[in-house]
């Protein structure tokens, strides 16, 4: 049986374990919708999630409403807005703001190792997203970042997805952004639905596909 | 590989030392911010630091912000039992660390010398995907870059008439730095490869041109090309006869301009002329040893 990760709902390939991908796509075109998707995940896998601009709660509340199974044990979430952190559906870690890279990554790397005690080693990461990262830091900071938590992705055997706008940035951030990552997706908004190709993923082809959101 | 472990407890210190030294690293030992401050100045770059948060005379994270300038390319980690409330994270959003609960034990920090520092996955630019056979690849070139000034120097001459620019080089970029074997119009020291533009251009086997420096979010606030006066940059790699790029042929002017696709072939001529001259130099240099 294959390792894997499998995406039964969504116009995707199979993703090799230890991939991280750049989802590339305006804010509100279907992006973040796909990502979180891609995030939920199935028994025996945990999720992490970097969130910067919706709180633990209502992201919990999302997870509900898609009718998503969550738990404390399979969901952290390194929450970087000013919510409570009170959440009895996920493990919430708490940082000081989206500026604190240092502190978001200490937290990223505690989930990741709480899971490795509780013998998950399938992890799927989502940073939710890295566009609100640069906008509080400089490339060279922001790509330190990213590269270290790509490395860590890499080895367990995980799948990160780091969220970004191109509509924010210069092409060269977002070309170097890529350059952490193993592929990307990109997401635009198609005459009736969004639709999403892929970039540098093996066995897929780079056509545009429609998928459908619940944006 | 060189690694720095700072710690206040003895025992703690040398658990790790021995484990690191048992998988064949070089370590050195410091009990405060002070000690390994002074270790991290006067050894040279370091490939990794390991640091207790709590220190008698300041923080982990204060160590590791002085590693940041000292050795960028570190990678480093919080060794500690602190926790999350006790470790001041919010001055220090931008050095960037792992962290590792001294429940990992010894054998927890070895694990993450030999992914973090062996793979270097906490360098703040991407690193091309040959980049282990490319430092192979430039070992040669590196022991004496002087070897080779005189013939690289005249094509340096020859690139500053022929695009009427200020300034050539050609640099040879290694794990940490880069070093220059020819400069004309600028004088460069060796420049830490997160502060030298030759770090990107090495990705893309094609001729780098970057019109606007200064508007470049990837070097936005970066001293030594504000310092250097650098408006303009181009290069083309220098690509060995096995396929790996150890270095740049670049252009530099203080004014942002245009380069056309004429100047780019002449320049991509420039580089490989280049490298081919080092490489008979190199191999003059094996039958004669």
């Amino acid at each position: 049986m294959s390792d894997d990760y499998v995406f039964p709902d969504l116009p995707l390939p199979d993703i090799a374990p230890g991939t991280s991908l750049l989802v590339a796509g305006p804010t509100h075109g279907g992006v973040r919708d796909l990502a979180s998707r891609m995030i939920r995940s199935p028994n025996g896998e945990g999720a992490i999630v970097v969130t910067t601009n919706k709180s633990a709660e209502r992201l919990v509340r999302d997870y509900r409403d898609s009718g998503a199974d969550v738990g404390p044990d399979t969901l952290s979430i390194v929450d970087c807005t000013d919510g409570s952190g009170d959440v009895a559906e996920a493990r919430v870690l708490s940082v000081s703001g989206p500026e604190d890279l240092t502190g978001i990554g200490i937290r990223f790397s505690d989930a990741y190792r709480k899971f490795a005690s509780e013998d998950i080693k399938r992890v799927r990461t989502g940073v939710f997203s890295l566009s609100t990262l640069l906008s509080f830091s400089d490339l060279q900071t922001a790509s330190r970042f990213v590269h270290t938590l790509a490395g860590r992705i890499g080895k367990t055997g995980g799948i990160g997805l780091f969220l970004i706008d191109p509509g924010m940035h210069d092409d060269r951030t977002i070309s170097t952004a890529s350059q952490f990552c193993d592929g990307r997706i990109e997401v635009r908004e198609g005459a009736d639905s969004a639709e999403l190709r892929t970039r540098g993923i093996p066995d897929d082809s780079d056509y545009w596909r429609a998928f459908d959101t619940h944006d | 590989m060189k690694i720095l472990c700072a710690d206040p407890s003895p025992g703690d210190r040398t658990a790790v030392r021995e484990a690191l030294g048992d998988a064949g690293y070089t370590v050195r030992e410091a009990e405060s911010l002070a000690e390994a401050s002074d270790t991290l100045d006067s050894w040279g770059p370091v490939d990794c630091l390991v640091t207790e948060h709590e220190l008698p005379d300041g923080t982990g994270l204060e160590l590791v912000e002085h590693a940041r300038n000292t050795s960028p390319d570190a990678a480093c980690a919080l060794y500690t039992d602190a926790s999350f409330a006790e470790i001041d994270t919010e001055a220090f959003g931008d050095v960037v660390v792992e962290y590792l609960p001294k429940e990992a034990g010894p054998d927890g920090v070895v694990d993450f010398v030999e992914f973090s520092a062996v793979s270097r996955t906490q360098t703040a630019y991407p690193l091309p995907d040959d980049e282990q056979a490319r430092i192979e690849a430039l070992e040669p070139y590196a022991k004496n870059p002087g070897a080779f000034s005189d013939s690289v120097d005249r094509l340096t001459e020859i690139a500053t008439e022929l695009f009427d620019l200020e300034a050539a080089a050609v640099g040879l970029v290694d794990a940490h730095e880069e070093q220059f074997v020819a400069c004309r119009g600028r004088s460069f020291g060796r420049i830490d490869r997160e502060e030298t533009i030759c770090t990107y251009a090495l990705l893309d086997h094609d001729v780098t041109v970057i019109e606007d420096v200064q508007a470049d979010p990837r070097f936005e606030g970066n001293e030594g090309l504000i310092e250097a006066d650098i408006g303009f940059y181009a290069s083309a790699p220098l690509v060995t006869s096995e396929g790996h790029a150890i270095g740049t042929f670049c252009l530099y002017d203080s004014e942002p301009r245009s380069f056309s696709e004429r100047n780019r072939e002449l320049l991509s001529t420039l580089a490989d002329e280049a490298i081919a001259g080092m490489e008979l130099q190199q191999q003059a240099r094996g039958e004669t040893a």
